[in-house]
């Protein structure tokens, strides 16, 4: 009941408030920046159509797409809405694609993100944590130095750098993997092993450049706190007291080490709601990425809110996650 | 040895992943030697099941007007030529231009076996009347009292008053134009808002065959009866059984896939795209064999678009001043390695349009004066170009005045000195101050990460205009605040691309003073630069009330642009350039310079014209 009242019950309100402060700045910020919707639906109509609209009929046409748009009210009338539309668990109509629904659109794409990014952001973790916890604990051996060395000289490197190298190597030169898309043109998504195949295929190379720079990442990070844990009383103490320096390594050291990252993934698998705009770009992997990208640009209030909120929640959530179960990683917190 | 197996085992797992996709990556199931691959105009589409054009904000550019859509006339920018599609004939006007009579074309087919017929034609306005919301519904409600068929082939428009070029509506001139709904699927719709319009029910000579959900690629299967197209009549059978539209991404990957021939037609690429694609894939070609390679008959130019309500912008002879303070050849070679065709009056000079307005006002220009006598015009340019290009070592063929344009304005710092002193502004060691002693500073609004040439015009322009002395800032600026700023005028100089071309008629209506809006306030009738002149307003009156096809209607454009020329509102520099890059490995007899059949707009509704044209090569 006290673990309840004065752990649990504070982070939860801390994380409804979270949530409302961070979706109010989203429903804000959009309608405060000098993009209109409805003109950028009109310019694209006149830019790509040059249709024989007369002056006075395009003047109309804003004014029913105002009203369609449900962007005729005031601010607040529009806000008060926009939470009644939220706990139904819907976004609206997407304004550059009208009237898909916002939330149709985002359903579509993220599980590719979901799918890619989480895979990567475990992966990735594990091996670079691993690596660098033992490249920290045995930091005078030379495999450990060139570890070192290697992670040092690929995190650096700028991701489209790094993914179009990758690309150009493995589906240019050596046409091994393909240039486009979640899947081969021809095939019906199924379960099947065929497309099952077909579909890691198509992930591997964008999965492979996240991979190879999140690694770089964790690698540093962990063998930068873990060449710290070393020095400390405690792993001296174990030493001296004779226990197995594989048992300091992945018992004592690692597991002090692992504190913060366990919290940085947590919050990086939050996070994967926004997309990676490069990776998706580049290797032309459908995600949320572009579709945020598309929907800055467009104006489309609706999808970037729809995007931003689900990205709100999701880092919310992880936070409050990684808050009530760090008692089962940290002892020290359930003495407190 | 341990790590030596890993890394074999790592090697061998590659190559058995890569096995069934080497060479056939993209179409794993469909013949290559069949299909013609189409770089996606739109990129990645949000929702690409959604093909109800009529929807405002649905992209049809990726392949489903080319391909499924049909319309009643086509404009081809290139020759010219009106197209009679769906129409048999051009439109037949009466009662002044208050009745428009329209024969169509029998034998039409839609995909599903319904013959096409005038209820389609009625139907489609009727049903966007009735439906507000829809594309064209307000400019048929504006326009059309009442549309009836007469017979099953023969449609007829009676409009609430006497409206000319009625039949631009329906008029593909520049990518698009109001196409023909299906009335046996629309009737059973209750909210076209709502509907996708999926499956499409296609009047055009190919079906949609599959899609990708994640909007990166369409493929579309030629229709066994394409002989019940409008294609299929005119031009014969669509070489390609398949047509691809897919999405590769950035230019760099567009090279590769066509590098690989494994993209036929893209959309535009920056040159130096091309001058990688061009080294690396000898079956790549643009327009021109040789230099400058680039298509460059698009039909919209490049400007420097001034806020006229903005001083010292509001002044004719600064605007002159800042036009003459440019060495049109230096942005052009500096800018665009002399890629480009110059672009002085407000029409664009393609291929058709010099031939109708450039040549018969070559004369004029020689002979056109400013107030103080000065004669700007300067008829050098496209020698100095080619000049230059020699000098670069390009091979040139052909007549330079039709590939680089037929002249410019001189580069005069001293009559823009002249101009400038006579308003009042001085130049102190080298540097402008405008009349109220202040320093004088220019940004120039550009686009950033697309549009790449307006960018590179915007800092060639301002390198000319810090030469002459004014302190200038280059502003890049992401999609949709740039558009935004546009249109409310939230800008001093900006690097736009609003010119006519073939559209002139429809283009100028919007500068039209009772369409004008101050800045701050969204225009959206086009003047987005806040031109506002009685003698424009009394040309548009008396033009908006003549066929445009007529010899009058012609005479005004003419004054129109001479007008332009005298005002100088915002000084037109070139026109826009394409690098549509084709691959001649699979398919052949694209229109290029030597053979131009028809504009390389595969991103038109027109493309579909041109599908019976190409030739396959024969190559597996």
């Amino acid at each position: 009941m006290n673990l309840l009242k004065r752990y649990i019950i504070p982070r939860l309100i801390q994380y409804f408030i979270v949530i409302f402060i961070g979706v109010t700045v989203v429903f804000l910020v959009p309608r405060f920046t000098p993009l209109d919707p409805v003109v950028t639906v009109l310019n694209r109509m006149t830019s790509y159509g040059a249709q024989y609209l007369d002056p006075s009929a395009i003047e109309k046409l804003k004014e029913t797409m105002m009203e369609l748009y449900g962007l005729k009210g005031s601010i607040w009338e529009q806000y008060l809405n926009f939470w009644k539309r939220l706990f139904k668990g819907d976004f609206g109509p997407s304004l550059s694609i009208f009237p898909t629904p916002v939330i149709s659109i985002i359903a579509n794409s993220l599980p590719w993100t979901a799918g890619l990014l989480v895979v990567v952001a475990i992966l990735s973790w594990i091996i670079g944590n691993i690596l660098g916890g033992i490249a920290g604990y045995y930091a005078d051996r030379r495999w450990s130095k060139v570890m070192s060395i290697v992670a040092m000289s690929i995190y650096p490197i700028p991701y489209y750098i790094m993914a179009l190298v990758l690309l150009i190597l493995f589906a240019y030169i050596f046409p091994i993997f393909p240039m486009v898309g979640g899947y081969s043109i021809g095939l019906t998504p199924s379960f099947s092993l065929e497309f099952i195949f077909n579909v890691i295929k198509h992930a591997f190379l964008p999965a492979l450049s996240l991979i190879l720079i999140g690694i770089g990442w964790w690698f540093l990070s962990m063998r930068s706190l873990t060449s710290t844990i070393v020095a400390e009383d405690f792993v001296t103490y174990a030493e001296v007291m004779g226990i197995p320096s594989r048992k300091i390594l992945f018992q004592y050291v690692m597991r002090n080490g692992l504190l913060p990252q366990i919290t940085n993934l947590a919050l990086q698998i939050g996070g994967i709601f926004s997309g990676s705009l490069i990776t998706e770009t580049v290797f032309s992997y459908p995600g949320l990425g572009q579709l945020l990208y598309m929907a800055i640009n467009n104006g489309d209030f609706n999808l970037i809110m729809g995007i931003a909120v689900l990205s709100i929640i999701g880092i919310a959530t992880s936070a409050l996650l990684i808050d009530l179960l760090y008692p089962l990683f940290d002892p020290r917190v359930r003495y407190r | 040895m341990k790590k030596l197996s890993i890394i074999l085992l790592f090697v061998l797992m590659l190559s058995l992943v890569g096995q069934t996709v080497t060479f056939s990556q993209v179409l794993p199931k469909v013949p290559r030697n069949e299909t013609l691959i189409v770089d996606a105009l739109h990129g990645r589409l949000a929702n690409p099941k959604d093909f109800n054009f009529w929807k405002p904000g649905v992209s049809v550019g990726n392949g489903a007007q080319q391909m499924l859509f049909d319309g009643l006339w086509y404009l081809d920018p290139q020759t010219r030529k009106v197209i009679n599609a769906l129409a048999e004939s051009e439109p037949v006007y009466e009662n002044n231009f208050k009745k428009m009579t329209v024969k169509l074309r029998k034998g039409i087919y839609w995909s599903d076996g319904k013959p096409f017929t005038a209820d389609d034609v009625v139907f489609t306005v009727d049903y966007l009347m009735k439906h507000p919301g829809m594309s064209y519904s307000d400019a048929f409600n504006r326009y059309v009292s009442k549309v009836y068929k007469k017979d099953n082939y023969t449609v007829v428009f009676e409009l609430k008053e006497s409206i000319p070029a009625f039949h631009y509506l329906f008029t593909s001139i520049v990518y698009s134009t109001c196409y023909i709904m299906p009335k046996h699927v629309f009737e059973k719709v209750e909210d076209p808002l709502k509907f996708e319009f999926n499956p499409p029910v296609s009047l055009g000579p190919y079906v949609l065959k599959q899609y990708d959900p994640q909007g990166y690629w369409w493929l579309f299967e030629r229709r066994a009866d394409w002989r019940r197209t409008s294609v299929g009549q005119l031009y014969g059978m669509p070489q390609p059984k398949h047509v691809l539209f897919i999405y590769y991404g950035p230019d760099e990957k567009k090279v590769m896939a066509q590098a690989q021939h494994q993209l036929d037609l893209i959309f535009d690429l920056t040159p130096e795209s091309w001058e990688i694609l061009r080294k690396s894939n000898p079956y790549s070609r643009i327009w021109y064999k040789d230099f400058p390679w680039a298509w460059m008959d698009d039909v919209r130019a490049r400007i420097m678009a001034m806020n006229l309500e903005k001083p010292p912008f509001n002044n004719k002879d600064v605007r002159w001043a800042l036009t003459l303070a440019v060495d049109i050849v230096d942005v052009v070679t500096s800018g665009f390695d002399g890629i480009a065709r110059v672009n002085p009056l407000w029409i664009c000079a393609t291929e058709s349009l010099l031939k109708e307005y450039y040549l018969p006002l070559e004369s004029w220009l020689k002979d056109y004066a400013l107030e103080d006598g000065f004669k700007p015009w300067d008829p050098t340019v496209p020698d100095r170009v080619v000049d230059y290009a020699k000098k670069r070592g390009y091979t040139v063929t052909g007549n330079p005045r039709e590939i680089f344009g037929i002249g410019w304005w001189k580069y005069a710092p001293d009559e823009a000195e002249k101009l400038l002193v006579k308003n009042g502004f001085k130049k102190v060691g080298g540097k402008w101050y405008l009349p109220d002693g202040t320093p004088w500073k220019i940004t120039i609004t550009a686009p950033a990460n697309f549009e790449i040439h307006a960018t590179r015009l915007a800092f060639a322009v301002a390198d000319q205009w810090r030469k002459f002395g004014i302190d200038v800032n280059v502003e890049t600026v992401e999609a949709g605040p740039f558009w935004n700023k546009w249109n409310l005028g939230d800008f001093e100089v900006g690097s736009y691309w609003q010119v006519p071309a073939t559209d002139f008629y429809t283009f100028v209506q919007g500068y039209h003073s009772r369409f004008y809006k101050p800045t701050g306030e969204v225009a959206t009738a086009g003047n987005q630069i806040r031109w506002k002149n009685a003698k424009l307003d009394k040309l548009l009156d008396d033009l908006v009330n003549l066929q445009p096809e007529s010899p009058k209607a012609k005479a005004i454009v003419t004054d129109i642009l001479k007008l332009y020329v005298e005002e100088m509102p915002a000084p037109v520099f070139i026109i826009n350039l394409k690098f549509n890059s084709q691959d001649h490995y699979y398919w052949t007899n694209f229109p290029t310079s030597d053979n131009s059949y028809m504009a390389p707009v595969w991103w038109w509704g027109q493309f579909k014209f041109i599908l019976p044209q190409i030739k396959p090569t024969g190559r597996k």
